[in-house]
């Protein structure tokens, strides 16, 4: 293991104003290797400037700092500033986050970038030169722009005097602030690759902070993801991007366009709330929160080698397990293996698609999972606890499933406010204002009308996209944690399905339940799901994440679905 | 290019346009005034004057020109201005032209030192008051600054009189040489002449500073707050480098041109100062030609003040150009 050349321990900011306190950083711990790179991600306000700040020693004075920063087993945050400035630009170095202000608008950036070097290597004039010209060479920056103030220069010319400027007297450490900020794509792209040549080159220390997953996924070895001065996870950054194990880490993917190229795009829902003293800071957003998490604080632990995450519950958790579930119809002796040795994982908040043909026993497998049908052997968990026959479908919070053929999955003779209502008055929940109330809410969030009149009609009045929308909003009544749509779209007009799909994305990202969702369509299966479970012949052939699986299957059938799917687009563009 | 061409022509046409009206006004606003150059209106500080016949009066208004209507005059008188001659004092019996240039060396040193001291005094106070901000330096800095400049400067200038020269006895009552004094050294002679300026120069400067204190105090405050100022000091610059070279380098150009902006003010301000301390500049000069209504001399010396706020106000535009090169 390499020395370890920056320690932080348990270090908080916080920022006094006359009235209010802000907890900028709360009890932060890391270290970092030498010559690795950690990178530090997450939304705005999270706290990762702050941290590159009290680092360099450049916190405002309203600032006040606890814990311990240590920089070669020297504790460098209580030096003076006059010792600070021995190590400041010397051993670490910041790149700033790219703006106008930050280089001095009335010194040429010959001067910016040579006062450094003045200050802590040498004032030889010929020395200068030749180190300026080394500068310039290395991040590739004509030495005509040398004599220029600032406003002259672009934005990507900016940033590469912003890492000459940082690299001019030879950092042992080096921190990134958002190197590609406001940088149009080609300029973007060069930043980057200059980054990694100079790391890899110089063997520089590097802290990159950046809420940009692709130049976390390029750049860094490690990668610290934080939220209102928490670290909430932490793991090798090629683990963290493929399988996220903190509610808050997936939603930042999730509102990535890197990591999801094919997808819409959701960010995390819900707000701040003020008062974080108790419980965990993510609380209010969290699909997965509970009762205790909003009084107890979690702490960073390691739930996996090299993985550490801050979460009640240990992370993200496993909502749904099926192991090794087969089953086998038999009609007149003739034996059909619907199922064969599935297992199956749903997370919490997760969008898992189960694809294949037609036949391959994916509403077999579903409504296995879903309790309603009992397998010949193996198990299904649901938070820890066995499924079986309707012991999760029959409870708020559980499984809802949502079916093909909206026609059949409600009774015609029942009026849309009996529909919804059904399962509140089997289960005596609440008083009948109450549950009428209720019924207006799920129907107002599927967009159906809330009028009196509406709910009075008979379900035969409605069309087939109104059914299907009835149907999820009578398992939404149910508030479940999971839900099972089988084909929901298959039998709806583009346009409607398009309306369908939309809302019960949007529904699953503010609501937070997990979905399985059966289809056969790979083009649909690939623009909303997370995690993708291949079937054929009654056995799961293939698995993974949805990048992963569209990207590089690895099964023979996989390859073959996928290069029809693609043929077919192709066709369709040519004709 | 042809814009920058274009760009200087508008700016000299306007420098034209406003020289032109000041001319103008300079002619008809002492002709404005109740009076003439031959009939006193009063009979103020004493002096012996004969009151002139109604004859007399003809005969001299006839040979100044004055009897000519005043559009003949004006023409007269603007192709007098472009040939370069400013006239005759009607009261002095002397050129205009020296009789200013006479007076004007006193008043321009007095003022260019009360410039050069007052704004020095204000940027180094400021920026002290801006890196200090909110400290017991600061309040006390800002509370007396403020109160001293809101004082006009001739009541500052009575209480200096009253007080330094009256009670105290350690500076002259008034004049700025002592007369029928043979100086036998040139330093005997710059001691007499500095122990005159002394305060009227110090009346200037106590009411000007806090200007100059309060422009590079908000300037400097504003600047403090940049990032470049944290780029800085994350470069482990000395204190002294990132205070004078990164701060006040961006926060002074605007005290700069206030500084040149403020001449015409500090010159009216310099006015009430020497009539004040009976001191022979431009100042007192100008008072007495309002009162003998001595129009060729009151011309002039408006004339040659504004040409100079003119030039100051040229000046300050090409320096702030020097100095922020986001300018040019």
């Amino acid at each position: 293991m390499e020395k370890q050349l920056l320690k932080v321990e348990a270090l908080s900011v916080s920022y006094h104003d006359v009235k209010t306190t802000v907890d900028a950083v709360r009890k932060a711990d890391f270290s970092l290797e030498k010559g690795s790179v950690l990178g530090i991600i997450g939304e705005s306000g999270s706290g990762k400037t702050t941290i590159a700040m009290a680092i360099m020693g450049l916190l405002k004075k309203n600032a006040a700092v606890e814990g311990n920063i240590y920089y070669d087993d020297m504790k460098i945050n209580t030096l003076s500033e006059k010792e600070k400035n021995s190590y400041r630009w010397k051993h670490i170095a910041i790149v700033y986050q790219n703006h106008l202000d930050i280089l001095n608008p009335v010194m040429s950036i010959y001067d910016q970038i040579t006062e450094g070097i003045r200050r802590h290597r040498t004032h030889s004039e010929k020395e200068i030169e030749k180190r300026m010209k080394e500068l310039c060479r290395m991040v590739k920056l004509d030495e005509k722009w040398l004599c220029h103030y600032p406003h002259q220069l672009s934005g990507g010319m900016r940033q590469k005097v912003l890492i000459a400027m940082a690299l001019c007297c030879e950092p042992d450490l080096l921190i990134v602030d958002e190197p590609t900020t406001a940088l149009d794509a080609v300029t973007r792209e060069e930043i980057i690759d200059l980054l990694i040549q100079l790391q890899k080159q110089k063997k520089i220390t590097m802290l990159l902070i950046s809420h940009d997953m692709y130049v976390m996924k390029r750049l860094s070895n490690r990668v610290l993801v934080m939220y209102e001065g928490r670290v909430l996870e932490e793991g090798f950054t090629k683990d963290v991007l493929e399988k996220p194990m903190h509610t808050y880490t997936r939603g930042l993917l999730k509102a990535s366009l890197e990591t999801n190229p094919y997808q819409d795009l959701w960010g995390i829902p819900g707000e701040d709330i003020e008062n974080k003293e108790k419980g965990c800071v993510f609380y209010t957003r969290c699909v997965q929160s509970t009762q205790y998490c909003q009084s107890h604080s979690p702490t960073l632990q390691y739930i996996s080698l090299e993985r550490k995450v801050a979460c009640n519950r240990g992370g993200i958790i496993t909502l749904l397990e099926g192991k090794n579930i087969s089953k086998t119809y038999s009609y007149k002796n003739h034996l059909t293996t619907a199922c064969k040795n599935c297992h199956i994982n749903i997370r919490s908040g997760e969008i898992i698609a189960l694809i294949g043909q037609s036949g391959s026993g994916k509403t077999t497998l579903a409504t296995i999972l879903s309790g309603l049908l009992k397998s010949d052997t193996g198990e299904v968990y649901f938070e820890g606890k066995a499924v079986e026959g309707n012991n999760f479908t029959k409870i708020q919070q559980g499984i809802q499933i949502v079916f093909q053929d909206p026609f059949s999955a409600s009774n015609e003779g029942f009026t849309i406010e009996e529909v919804i209502m059904e399962p509140l008055e089997i289960l005596k929940l609440g008083s009948i204002e109450e549950r009428i109330m209720k019924v207006k809410r799920v129907l107002e969030e599927v967009q159906l009308p809330t009028s009196q009149g509406f709910l009075e009609r008979q379900c035969n009045s409605l069309s087939g996209g109104q059914r299907q929308r009835l149907a999820i909003a009578r398992s939404l009544v149910m508030e479940p944690k999971l839900l099972i749509a089988d084909e929901i779209s298959s039998m709806l007009d583009p346009s409607t399905k398009a309306n369908v799909l939309r809302l019960l994305k949007g529904l699953q990202n503010t609501r937070g339940f997990a979905m399985l969702y059966i289809t056969h369509d790979l083009m649909l299966a690939r623009k909303i799901a997370d995690g993708v479970y291949v079937m054929k012949e009654g056995e799961i052939i293939e698995e993974g994440s949805s990048s992963k699986i569209f990207y590089h299957p690895e099964s023979d059938y996989g390859r073959e679905l996928l290069g029809r799917e693609v043929e077919k687009k192709e066709i369709g563009y040519q004709s | 290019m042809f814009f920058m061409i274009q760009e200087r022509f508008i700016k000299i046409r306007s420098y034209i346009i406003t020289f032109l009206c000041i001319i103008t006004l300079n002619f008809f606003i002492p002709r404005l005034m109740p009076g003439d150059p031959f009939t006193f209106l009063s009979a103020e500080e004493g002096q012996i004057h004969t009151t002139f016949s109604y004859e007399d009066i003809q005969r001299y208004k006839s040979y100044y020109g004055l009897e000519q209507s005043l559009g003949r005059q004006y023409i007269n008188y603007i192709n007098n201005l472009f040939r370069g001659n400013l006239g005759y004092s009607i009261a002095y019996k002397e050129e205009v032209v020296t009789i200013i240039k006479n007076r004007m060396v006193w008043t321009l040193s007095l003022v260019v030192a009360a410039i050069f001291f007052s704004s020095l005094i204000g940027v180094i106070l400021g920026s002290l008051s801006a890196y200090k901000r909110n400290t017991f330096l600061d309040k006390i800095l800002y509370f007396d600054l403020i109160v001293l400049s809101e004082i006009p400067a001739f009541l500052i200038a009575l209480l200096l009189l009253f007080f330094f020269s009256a009670h105290l006895k350690l500076f002259p009552l008034s004049g700025g040489i002592s007369h029928f004094t043979a100086f036998t050294s040139f330093g005997e002679k710059a001691y007499d002449v500095l122990h005159h300026g002394t305060l009227p120069l110090l009346a200037l400067i106590l009411t000007r500073t806090g200007t100059f204190y309060l422009l590079t105090r908000n300037s400097m405050i504003h600047i403090l707050e940049k990032d470049y100022m944290r780029t800085a000091r994350g470069k482990g610059l000395k204190k002294g480098r990132i205070l004078f070279l990164h701060g006040l380098k961006n926060a002074i150009p605007p005290v700069v041109t206030r500084i040149f902006l403020s001449l015409g003010s500090i010159l009216g301000g310099a006015v009430l100062v020497e009539n004040v301390f009976r001191y022979p500049g431009v100042g007192s000069l100008m008072r007495e030609a309002v009162f003998l209504r001595d129009y060729p001399l009151i011309q002039g010396i408006f004339l040659i003040m504004t040409l100079l706020v003119i030039v100051m106000n040229y000046i300050a535009e090409i320096l702030y150009k020097k100095m922020d090169p986001r300018v040019s």
